[in-house]
């Protein structure tokens, strides 16, 4: 992807596949799990709006992979590291571990992760250049997810009482989970350190919530739980999570090796 | 797909190629209110970059004009039709002596933002 290979030490290397795998597993489980809703959207239109933003979720997670496979440079391409793993060695975040669900419970998901990664994706320094690089083009799409997610938190809220009371079930069930996306990373002073991380996932955090009250509270809702962040926030996947897996690795699997 | 058609509107969507291109009709969108018929024109004239801007119009707001007394007159018009007139050559003759080439496309001076510019004039 980068002509210049910015040489890295081996324990920032380390650190760097840490935040690497996390960011692309995030986007690569809720792509996979929005495009539960090809076919079945509300509406026609929705349908593909919501698929598109799947596919581009699904098109992040790929470009972080093939930066994490640069980075590991242990012999396994992108498409190795998306499929090639057994469900426990995922490391996206417990928010994303959710079913599907009904349309408040995907929209209410959606908004606190899409916040979420914009809070992190604010949090990436000029320290490795092909991440500052790709991040640059990941906030331009990130900005339409934005936009619609929130159109739709909104049009729920206000869309009469069992739309909001679905929304509000789905911001507490889900909620509780959603700081997971802030997981301290084990590498994470050395990533600030090396000006890869400009902050700390406290921090980013923190930026997170503020940009949430922003939206929630003027429409009455409340905000996710304050909890102390586990070191297990992007481990212990949920039976949902391993019958999604089992779905998006079953091609892979029927044949292993084949070139497509 | 469960039936909210009901609820939904359509939405008139024109779209341009390239800045400086005419808006022509791309198609249309249903939709619930306008936010939501801008989104859904995105997705689906506009993500695959064949689009640099895009008009969402709510179909109910276009006034139409289609009676056939006002746009198809009954009597013979074609006088008013420049038809008949053959100018070729003599544009030709006019052109050699006046020592200049067949002029491009009127390019200059055109609205490069589809009438965008004359709509926010007038605002």
């Amino acid at each position: 992807m980068t002509d210049v290979i910015t040489p890295i030490g081996p324990a920032i290397g380390t650190a760097l596949a840490e935040l690497l795998l996390t960011m692309a597993d995030d986007e690569f489980v809720s792509g996979f799990m929005d495009s539960e809703w090809t076919g079945i959207a509300p509406l026609l239109e929705e349908d593909i709006a919501v698929s598109s933003i799947a596919q581009d979720e699904l098109g992040h997670a790929r470009a972080l992979y093939q930066l994490l496979a640069e980075v590991l440079d242990d012999g396994r391409d992108e498409d190795a590291l998306a499929y090639d793993r057994e469900p426990e060695e995922y490391r996206h975040s417990r928010l994303l571990d959710h079913a599907r669900g009904d349309w408040a419970d995907t929209i209410a998901r959606r908004f606190m992760y899409e916040l979420a990664d914009e809070a992190r994706l604010a949090s990436i320094g000029t320290g490795y250049r092909p991440l500052a690089d790709l991040v640059e083009k990941l906030r331009r799409e990130e900005r339409y997810h934005r936009m619609h997610v929130v159109a739709w938190i909104d049009r729920l809220a206000n869309g009469g009482p069992d739309a909001r009371r679905r929304l509000d079930t789905a911001l507490t069930t889900q909620g509780v989970d959603a700081p997971t996306v802030f997981t301290p990373l084990a590498g994470e002073g050395d990533l600030v350190a090396a000006g890869i991380l400009t902050r700390s996932m406290a921090a980013a955090e923190s930026a997170w919530r503020a940009d949430l009250t922003t939206i929630l509270v003027p429409l009455g809702l409340g905000l996710p739980p304050s909890v102390d962040p586990s070191p297990a926030g992007r481990r212990n996947h949920s039976a949902a999570f391993r019958w999604l897996w089992s779905e998006f690795t079953s091609v892979r699997r029927s044949e292993g090796g084949a070139t497509w | 797909m469960t039936d909210t058609r009901a609820d939904l509107e359509p939405y008139e969507v024109f779209q341009q190629a390239k800045d400086g291109d005419p808006m022509r009709h791309g198609g249309n969108v249903l939709a619930p209110d306008p936010e939501l018929a801008l989104h859904y024109a995105r997705e689906m004239f506009g993500r695959r970059n064949e689009s640099s801007r895009l008009w969402v119009v709510r179909r109910a707001d276009i006034n139409v004009l289609e009676d056939p007394d006002l746009l198809d007159p009954p009597l013979d018009r074609s006088f008013k039709k420049p038809g008949g007139y053959v100018m070729r050559d003599k544009l030709a003759a006019a052109r050699e002596r006046a020592g200049t080439a067949k002029p491009a496309a009127r390019a200059e001076g055109h609205d490069r933002t589809g009438g965008q510019r004359d709509r926010d004039a007038t605002a």
